[in-house]
């Protein structure tokens, strides 16, 4: 092996840039870091070269643990984003400074130098500088620098940026071949999915400082495992639902499953078909074949070689879509296909079936059990119920204010977590509980945060005060307060309000009663008794057929009250709710309206269970 | 060729409405700027050639432009080394109290050259916080040539600074991160790598110390003593000259100290120039 990463982290700040990243790259190999900007990929590379030093993790290359080294030890060979070539050197003189901080001989230095211009075609170019050269000659000069005291590995960031698209695919094919030629064991970093396809003999996939998926390019396309994978690597269409037996049934349409497909019955399927697997046909295509149903065309783009068409079709029950992700208020199934720019569909309405699929595995959702104090209830029955409900993991976070007694509180976890029969790992940390619980959801990305509460009447707990005034700022993490510690939650209050605070607590608080099975009603607050505004009317219809795409049993309410928080609190006390879900204000709206907006006002004053959806959660 | 295509009858009537406004700004410049510069040589060479060469040739005249010249040229080299150091520090390394810092070595353009001579000596002196120490030793440094270079290095040092830390500010750090991955170590990497791209820089930055160090007055006269065939720097000379009433003779170095000052100008300019014109 080459390069081999063992578990690299780091951290900027509070801020986790690369995440227990393991990799390893075989000799000669040509592998492509793919991720979108700021996933980490770069970072990852520096780290190799020895530019930033890892928090925690080891670096190996060609067997030899280089983790301390300095970078001019590692002896690597780097391509940087914008070439880098000293100005004031002549690409000769750019070339040779390996060599010459080597102490090499001249004679030698020149022969070698004469080799690598040739090799990289720009023999006779020797005494040009920089700014006489293009970008591609750059480019170049600085892989002829990078190569010229024949590194361990090369590594390249962003290579082919800078250039103008026209040349990229020359420059592509003469980089391969260079590779091929030399057999230099090279790592380079993209967020041209096009260009790793063409270039990658593996890809990794890059989100979130985190290495999502290793592969070769056709398999990462054809076959992916994971839903990031699926959606970032070309366009495609996922839908997901619970599994039966041995088939997926997402309504009509019916996919026999693979004997070894992952998970056990009752557990969540993803299906990925891609528009080139879509067939569309005029006619009903004959029994046997996998029908997704019949569809509306609503736009047509010719793309030159081929035809993207984009068809609506009837929801299918039991079924969600994940990518391309609905519209609000779409509560219909979109489908793109790929036809041959030589067909047109002329029809309005055409038969959709497929010719292939694949099934992907679904993560893990997470979800963060924090244990601010030692008080009762603790809300584990409650996360327990969720755990169980959504094939979650859970993590039991104790915070030790003063760091004095943390075995102490990690037995007493443990003892909880026992007496509960939770399923959940237990981390105890110390310090600032807020900052402890922002740090924790900043290095892991959970998907909920459960915050049991101290609760007195009429009164907001200090800490929940806290979560709530940071999270629109730091994360984008539904926030459970749990009030009780109830282990069923069948009746959902989602309060709603025309566009603000807006639509993903619709979303999220549906797409949750469809995991928990429970029954949804929308309330719509309104100062003047039967006036509801035009766009208040839009808005809840879009809110109906969302909650009527997830297949839940919804309702809409609507309350005549003097402030929205009267109405809130006053139809969660009538109304028997076992949960009540709140959009969160931006963090402009906060820094506006401090402790006196809605959120606010309803956590201090209500005794149910809140979930708190912040606007930029998914 | 072209400009005279371009020459339509509203050009001309602009180009004849700029009549006025410059020539009201020339007649402003003229008692301002531009007379005193040409009282200057007037004056100089009113007794003839040979006044002006016999009141160059005394010796504390020639000491006077020798030793000016000596005191610039030690500024600028000293100067040129700390600026350097100091701009790569400042530029290079994150630390605590580097705004403070960074402030603090810029402060000599704004503090009165007087002050900083008064302070200077209320450091050195023979009463000095430091001087008194160094009095017994039989070091001191004040009123000797090693006081007047002290207090040229004091009110110069911000000018090369200024113009060395934007140029290392400006270049990306993926210039020095190459050449640590291609093996140069830190100060290869500064030799090689920085020091190349800096040269512009250095080049103004030690013609702006020397043309400042060689006309310093306000600090000089504190700290020298103005001891004639000692310390006494060229405006120094002038200065004694016009109060014992020689003023062809104040002239006469006045003149020489100018024509100094138009050609390292000259050289600013045509050097600072440059590259803008290659850019066009």
């Amino acid at each position: 092996m080459s390069i081999v990463l063992e578990r690299l982290t780091k951290r900027f700040g509070n801020q986790l840039v690369v995440d227990r990243v393991s990799l390893e790259v075989a000799d000669h190999e040509l592998f492509v870091l793919l991720g979108a900007s700021g996933s980490g990929k770069s970072t990852v590379l520096r780290h190799i070269a020895g530019l930033v030093q890892a928090d925690s993790g080891r670096i190996l290359l060609h067997g030899q643990d280089v983790t301390a080294f300095t970078p001019q030890e590692r002896g690597v060979g780097f391509v940087f984003q914008n070439y880098s070539i000293f100005r004031h050197m002549s690409v000769a003189e750019n070339i040779e400074f390996g060599l010459k901080i080597r102490k090499m001989a001249a004679a030698e230095r020149a022969k070698q130098r004469d080799h690598l211009l040739d090799l990289v075609g720009l023999a006779g170019l020797g005494g040009r500088y920089a700014h006489q050269l293009s970008g591609g000659q750059q480019q170049h000069v600085a892989l002829a620098r990078a190569l010229a005291y024949q590194p361990k590995v090369l590594l390249l960031d962003e290579p082919f940026a800078a250039l103008d698209v026209k040349i990229r695919g020359q420059l592509r094919r003469s980089l391969k071949q260079i590779q091929r030629q030399l057999g230099v064991t090279t790592i380079l970093v993209t967020h041209d999915q096009e260009e790793a396809f063409e270039l990658a003999d593996r890809i990794g996939v890059m989100d979130r400082g985190q290495l999502i998926e290793v592969g070769a390019p056709e398999v990462l396309y054809a076959r992916p495992q994971a839903l990031f994978t699926a959606t970032f690597l070309g366009a495609g269409m996922v839908l997901i639902r619970r599994k039966e037996a041995d088939v997926a049934q997402f309504g009509s349409l019916r996919l026999p499953l693979p004997p070894d497909a992952p998970g056990e019955k009752g557990s969540r399927v993803q299906v990925l078909f891609r528009p080139e697997q879509v067939v569309l046909s005029q006619d009903a295509p004959p029994s046997g074949t996998q029908t997704v149903g019949q569809g509306m065309v609503i736009e047509q783009t010719f793309t030159g070689a081929q035809r993207r068409v984009r068809l609506r079709l009837p929801h299918l029950s039991g079924t969600r879509q994940i990518a391309p992700s609905a519209p609000f208020g779409e509560e219909g199934l979109l489908v793109d296909a790929l036809q041959s720019s030589s067909e047109t569909v002329t029809a309005e309405s055409v038969w959709v079936s497929l010719r292939g699929w694949h099934m992907l595995s679904p993560p893990q959702p997470r979800v963060l059990l924090c244990q601010p104090s030692a008080g009762v209830p603790n809300g584990t029955a409650l996360t327990r119920y969720l755990a169980h409900q959504l094939d979650a993991s859970v993590m039991m976070l104790g915070i030790d204010a003063n760091g004095e007694n943390s075995d102490g509180l990690r037995n007493v976890l443990l003892e909880r977590q026992r007496e509960a029969e939770l399923a959940a790992d237990v981390r105890v940390r110390h310090g600032d509980p807020v900052e402890q619980i922002a740090s924790e959801q900043a290095e892991v990305l959970y998907d909920l945060l459960v915050l049991p509460t101290s609760k007195r009447p009429n009164q907001l707990d200090p800490l929940v005060a806290q979560v709530l005034e940071r999270m629109n700022r730091f994360w984008s993490t539904p926030v459970l307060i749990a009030n009780n510690d109830h282990s069923r939650i069948k009746s959902v209050l989602i309060c709603t309000a025309a566009g603000e605070p807006g639509k993903s607590d619709v979303r999220v608080g549906g797409r949750l009663a469809r995991r928990l099975g429970a029954k949804v009603t929308l309330l719509y607050v309104t100062a003047e008794p039967g006036a509801v505004r035009p766009e208040a009317r839009t808005h809840l219809e879009r809110a109906a057929a969302t909650l009527r795409a997830l297949e839940v049993d919804g309702s809409v309410e609507t309350r005549t009250a003097a402030t929205p928080t009267e109405g809130i609190l006053a139809e969660a006390r009538e109304g028997n709710y076992d949960l009540v879900v709140l959009g969160s204000h931006g963090p402009q709206a906060r820094s506006v309206f401090g402790r006196d907006d809605v959120t606010f006002q309803v956590a201090s004053n209500t005794d149910h269970s809140l979930l708190v959806v912040p606007e930029e959660a998914l | 060729m072209r400009a005279v295509a371009l020459e339509t009858p509203r050009r001309r009537s602009e180009r004849s409405a700029a009549l006025i406004p410059v020539s009201m700004l020339v007649l402003v410049l003229l008692p301002l700027l531009l007379l005193p510069l040409a009282a200057v040589f007037i004056f100089a060479f009113r007794g003839g050639v040979s006044a002006f060469v016999n009141a160059l040739r005394t010796p504390d005249a020639q000491f006077a432009l020798r030793f000016s010249l000596l005191v610039a040229f030690a500024t600028a080299v000293i100067n040129a080394i700390l600026g350097t150091f100091a701009a790569y520090v400042l530029s290079k390394y994150r630390f605590p109290g580097e705004r403070p810092l960074g402030i603090v070595v810029n402060l000599p353009v704004a503090i009165p050259t007087v002050v900083v001579g008064t302070s200077l000596l209320l450091l050195w002196g023979p009463i000095g916080l430091l001087g008194r120490w160094l009095e017994p030793w039989g070091l001191q440094p004040m009123f000797t040539p090693v006081g007047v270079l002290l207090a040229h290095l004091f009110v110069t040092f911000p000018y090369m600074l200024g113009t060395l830390k934007p140029l290392l500010d400006e270049l990306e750090t993926t210039y020095e991160e190459a050449a640590y991955t291609i093996g140069a170590n830190r100060w290869q990497t500064f030799r090689y790598v920085l020091l190349p791209a800096l040269r512009g820089g250095l080049f103004t930055g030690a013609l702006l110390t020397f043309a400042h160090s060689l006309g310093e007055f306000g600090a000089t006269v504190l700290v020298s003593g103005n001891l004639r065939l000692r310390t006494q720097t060229a405006p120094l000379y002038i200065f004694a000259q016009f109060e014992a009433g020689n003023i062809a003779t104040a002239n006469a170095i006045a003149a020489v100290l100018a024509i100094l000052s138009f050609l390292i100008f000259f050289f600013l300019l045509r050097y600072t120039g440059k590259p803008n014109e290659r850019r066009h």
